[in-house]
């Protein structure tokens, strides 16, 4: 650090390349709550429990409310976009995780050598598909396949006390096809991290393991994953936030049901997301609808940020646990 | 060594700098040239466009036809929705928005100082995919209500029966396909149901993006492209599509409805039909907004809208204006004959919307 002592210069850029980030966080967050204001007065908690979404009537006689002239009979309720964000991002990761962290414990456990490097970096190549790219397989492929013959399945053998996930199979857009594509875009972020988590487990606490006669499956529950703990969750959460926020590839598949609280897991329905990308060129020009749009922006930011928060909350949790050495197994 | 460090470090540092300036920067409006305008008719410069996304190819069409009469006026167009158009050109970030939709008075109120000049002619058609039926279906906006709304559901029921006699419908239920993302098209079609029966269809429910009635089966489809396909894969389905895609429609095997005007009388787009509603509307008013909806002419098609040019009347200079009020002259005139028209389907204004809209181009100033 001495070096530099006499080169303050670099030191002033140094510091504004750090703060530049922090700026910008704030600078979308003050944004967002100046121009999310005048929607959130004139919805109130509508916003959050209402069902019904309108952008007015863009002939009628434009009416004035909290400073803002607008279109007339304007509604704001956000409760199905929320869920809908938040329903996709939890089946993503009922798929994901179990699917993941499996993934990683046969690549470092299991395979050769060569074999995993490879399987790595086919996990790695995935994780960087363009969304846009899993949004049209969903649309094409995906998302057929799973109403044709996934779905009538899952339908006719599930019991009659999930009336959630019976009834009509839907057209291979909706809820469930919308989860498994986050869960495809969700799999290749965990996983790698996973794997790379496992790696460094030392060879010597899984060796005594093995010497106590346990399973490779006990190793890997009682020993090994809980050695890495903290990093998993904190894999989960990285995962969750790429699902809360993926946009296109389920504003292709969530079959854009404006204002409708799915009916069963096949139903078409819509995320935050969706709404915001499915429908600017209709809130444009609108200056509630704008601010409507950014109290939806807000809604969204905050739910990552609690998502965050409580990882971090668990990650502490965890790794005060986290080292099974002298845990009594 | 130490020196090769710091100077790397420097780059370093400076990436995000740049990077926040260059994005502050693309704010700016795009002004068309920075040299003071010489003569009143500027001959080079630059034209942006963005907006409708059914006027894009039209549009891209009149780039290469006027570039032979200026070749030194460059243009850029951006298919980006009329919304967008209308707010791009109303800050001043383009020189011409474009929009199906003439302005509203929420629009005029909010972004006062735009005019929407009528550029062209532009119809929606209504198309289904039923095996086995040659002749064009006849369609009215009540059962077309009574379908989106979900009160009819299959092909053979006794009210589409009633409107085609001795045609033999098979039963086959009808899937309903309307717009995923925010659309003009949206709006025409929900217009034209109002316009015919406000009792099955609520004139609340008009707009780019409404919130549909639930009806099984429904698929939202994003794009006019998508709507073609969708509806392509799907039998029994139902669906509104801009004139453009005609030739689409057709590759695809879709029917093409006749639809009821307000005269009872089913017609299909084509340039008689357009024609004859056009003159049933006679001349726009002088600020060029004018709904084409329901016709009453007994041979006219009752879902066609004047395609809008959004412009702001004062521009930042004297170039940009002699350089716009030139290209859109160019367009309501040449522009307006079939070489460029009939590529699209769209049709030429009326005399009456041609002086209107001269009149609207001459009040553009810099």
């Amino acid at each position: 650090m001495a070096r530099f002592s006499n080169a303050s210069p670099i030191r002033w850029l140094g510091l504004g390349g750090a703060v530049v980030p922090l700026l910008m966080l704030l600078f979308v967050l003050v944004t967002l709550i100046i121009k999310a204001i005048p929607a959130l007065e004139y919805s109130g908690l509508k916003m959050f429990t209402g069902t019904t979404w309108n952008f007015g009537a863009q002939y009628g006689t434009p009416v004035k409310s909290y400073g803002l002239l607008h279109d007339p009979g304007e509604e704001f309720g956000a409760l199905p976009e929320i869920l809908g964000t938040l329903a996709t991002s939890a089946i993503a990761l009922i798929i994901a995780v179990p699917v993941s962290i499996g993934a990683a414990l046969v690549i470092v456990e299991r395979l050769p050598r060569r074999l995993a490097n490879w399987f790595g970096i086919f996990l790695e190549l995935l994780a960087g598909v363009p969304s846009v790219i899993v949004g049209l397989w969903g649309v094409l492929t995906f998302g057929p396949f799973i109403a044709h013959d996934v779905a009538p399945f899952i339908a006719d053998n599930a019991p009659s006390w999930l009336p959630f996930l019976k009834g009509n199979t839907g057209h291979g857009q909706g809820l469930l096809i919308s989860g498994l594509v986050l869960a495809v875009m969700v799999i290749p972020i965990i996983a790698a991290t996973a794997r790379d988590l496992i790696r460094s487990v030392p060879i010597l606490p899984r060796e005594g393991a093995m010497a106590l006669g346990m399973s490779d499956f006990q190793t890997a529950r009682k020993v090994t994953l809980p050695w890495v703990g903290a990093g998993l969750v904190g894999a989960v959460v990285l995962g969750l936030g790429r699902a809360l926020g993926e946009t296109i590839a389920v504003a292709m598949v969530c079959g854009v049901a404006l204002g409708s609280l799915p009916t069963n897991l096949y139903a078409d329905m819509i995320t935050i997301a969706a709404n915001l990308v499915q429908n600017i060129d209709t809130a444009i020009l609108d200056k509630m609808d704008i601010s409507a749009f950014a109290a939806l922006a807000l809604i969204l930011l905050t739910i990552t940020l609690i998502a965050n928060i409580v990882a971090r909350l668990l990650v502490r949790r965890v790794s005060g646990t986290a080292l099974p050495v002298g845990r009594g197994l | 060594m130490a020196k090769n460090f710091r100077l790397v470090f420097t780059a370093a540092a400076l990436v995000p700098l740049t990077v926040l300036a260059a994005a502050c920067g693309s704010s700016t409006p795009s002004s068309s040239s920075s040299s003071p305008p010489t003569s009143s008719a500027a001959t080079s410069g630059k034209i942006t466009e963005t907006g409708s996304t059914l006027l894009f190819p039209l549009f891209g069409y009149w780039q290469s036809g006027y570039k032979s009469v200026a070749p030194s006026v460059s243009m850029t167009l951006g298919a980006t929705g009329s919304g967008t158009g209308i707010a791009d050109a109303a800050s001043g970030l383009v020189n011409i928005g474009a929009s199906d939709a003439y302005l509203s008075s929420s629009d005029m109120a909010q972004y006062p100082g735009l005019e929407d000049i009528p550029l062209t002619v532009a119809a929606l058609m209504v198309n289904y995919n039923v095996p086995g039926i040659s002749k064009p279906l006849n369609l009215n906006g009540t059962v077309l209500a009574e379908i989106y709304t979900g009160k009819i559901t299959s092909w053979n029921d006794a009210a589409i029966k009633a409107l085609n006699p001795g045609v033999s419908l098979p039963s086959l239920p009808i899937v309903t396909l309307h717009r995923a993302d925010s659309s003009g098209s949206t709006f025409l079609f929900t217009s034209y149901l109002d316009a015919q029966d406000p009792s099955a269809w609520p004139s609340t429910n008009i707009g780019t993006t409404i919130t549909w009635p639930k009806v099984s089966g429904q698929l939202a489809e994003t794009g006019s492209g998508g709507m073609v396909s969708g509806c392509k894969a799907t039998k029994g389905c139902i669906a509104y599509v801009g004139i453009s895609y005609l030739a689409k429609t057709s590759a695809a095997g879709l029917g093409e409805a006749a639809l009821a005007n307000k005269a009872g009388k089913y017609t299909q787009p084509n340039s008689s039909t357009i024609a004859a509603a056009l003159s049933s509307f006679g001349a726009p008013p002088s600020d060029g907004a004018m709904s084409l909806i329901n016709t009453s002419a007994a041979g006219g098609y009752p879902i066609i809208n004047y395609e809008y040019g959004i412009v702001k009347t004062t521009q930042p200079n004297a170039t940009d204006a002699s350089l716009i009020k030139a290209f859109l002259n160019w367009v309501v005139t040449t522009g307006n004959t079939s070489t460029y028209l009939s590529k699209v389907g769209f049709q030429p204004l009326p005399s009456a919307a041609l002086s209107i809209a001269k009149s609207q181009i001459s009040a553009i100033s810099g």
